[in-house]
């Protein structure tokens, strides 16, 4: 069993964590923009190209939220 | 002899079974889901059934498996965080068994599935959305808005928010979908060539596979254990409005 208070494997999990949420809210942005694009206001590329932003915004603002929560060693 | 390193995560219905136009036939996720399943049930109730004071072996591993969830949630919701113990050891203990049973050599891993993971990372986001709304009210939408943003920044806020939030099931899904799906592609490439190699420089990606196989069960455990933390991260937020930004406000 992992030991709950393992240094290595609470290092570990924070840094598989933070790859996946940088990429999951691009992706998010990216395909709400597009879903904005194609189907509600017929604006391409603008929707993407404003969604990209800010997914890639949101994305950051997440690994730097689940940075904040690292614990102090 | 040449395959897709994908073959193996190929399903084949082995009893088609169709009720009312939906598809509910039997294949080989669905068989290795009941034997996880069965053998967790098994495994617990025997490790439960002793109680001694003294614990046996089984009985040891389940109460180091107990605290080590009890902490978890401890750690990330507080006392009030207990109450989803049930929830929380169950999706730990199934996904941590579904990862370590899919290391034997022809079984499946039935997390390797985006559907698996994507149902269970759904339901939870929806849980805490629900458990949000229902603490806190209309009051819960506060989250959009993180505490100490200037007024004028608020309009950008509120979609970068949004899209962060939506991005929470989805990372939580994808995440141990891509890592047991791309661990077992690798085994399956770097076996390949050492059987396609032969014996002059096949040793060299057979001891890959050696090394990475005890990369991989220490994989299933950190999958498993993140899967669980970021649960208890998600819910514990829809308890504490604003808990999210730690003890910086």
């Amino acid at each position: 069993m992992p030991p709950s208070q393992d240094p290595l494997y609470a290092g570990l999990g924070q840094a598989v964590r933070i790859g996946t949420d940088l990429v999951a809210a691009l992706i998010v942005g990216g395909g709400l923009g597009w879903v904005c694009d194609t189907y509600l206001f017929d604006s391409t590329p603008w929707g993407m190209v404003g969604g990209l932003v800010l997914g890639v915004v949101a994305g950051i603002r997440n690994a730097y939220r689940s940075a904040q929560r690292w614990p102090k060693t | 002899m040449e395959e897709s390193p994908l073959h193996p995560f190929e399903l084949h219905d082995w009893i088609p079974i169709s009720l009312g136009g939906l598809d509910i036939s039997i294949n080989k996720a669905v068989v290795m889901m009941w034997v996880v399943v069965s053998l967790v049930t098994v495994l617990m109730v025997m490790a439960g059934s002793a109680r001694k004071l003294v614990p046996g072996k089984l009985q040891s591993l389940a109460e180091m498996m107990v605290d080590f969830i009890r902490s978890m949630i401890m750690d990330t919701m507080g006392k009030e965080g207990m109450r989803f113990f049930p929830l929380i050891a169950t999706l730990f203990l199934f996904i941590l068994f579904c990862n370590l049973i899919g290391m034997i050599p022809g079984s499946y891993t039935v997390t390797s599935q985006i559907i698996v993971t994507a149902v269970f990372s759904f339901l939870v986001y929806g849980l805490s959305l629900v458990m949000g709304f229902l603490l806190h009210g209309v009051k819960y939408l506060g989250v959009l808005v993180p505490p100490g943003t200037p007024g004028w920044l608020v309009p950008l806020m509120i979609p970068i928010e949004i899209m962060s939030q939506v991005a929470r099931p989805i990372s939580l899904a994808v995440r141990l979908f891509a890592n047991m799906t791309a661990g077992h592609v690798l085994l399956g490439v770097l076996f390949g060539m050492a059987i396609s190699g032969g014996l002059l420089i096949g040793w060299l990606p057979f001891a890959f596979t050696i090394a990475i196989n005890g990369l991989e069960v220490g994989i299933a455990f950190i999958q498993a254990y993140i899967f669980t933390m970021l649960t208890c991260v998600y819910l514990g937020d829809a308890f504490h409005l604003h808990g999210d930004d730690g003890h910086a406000h």
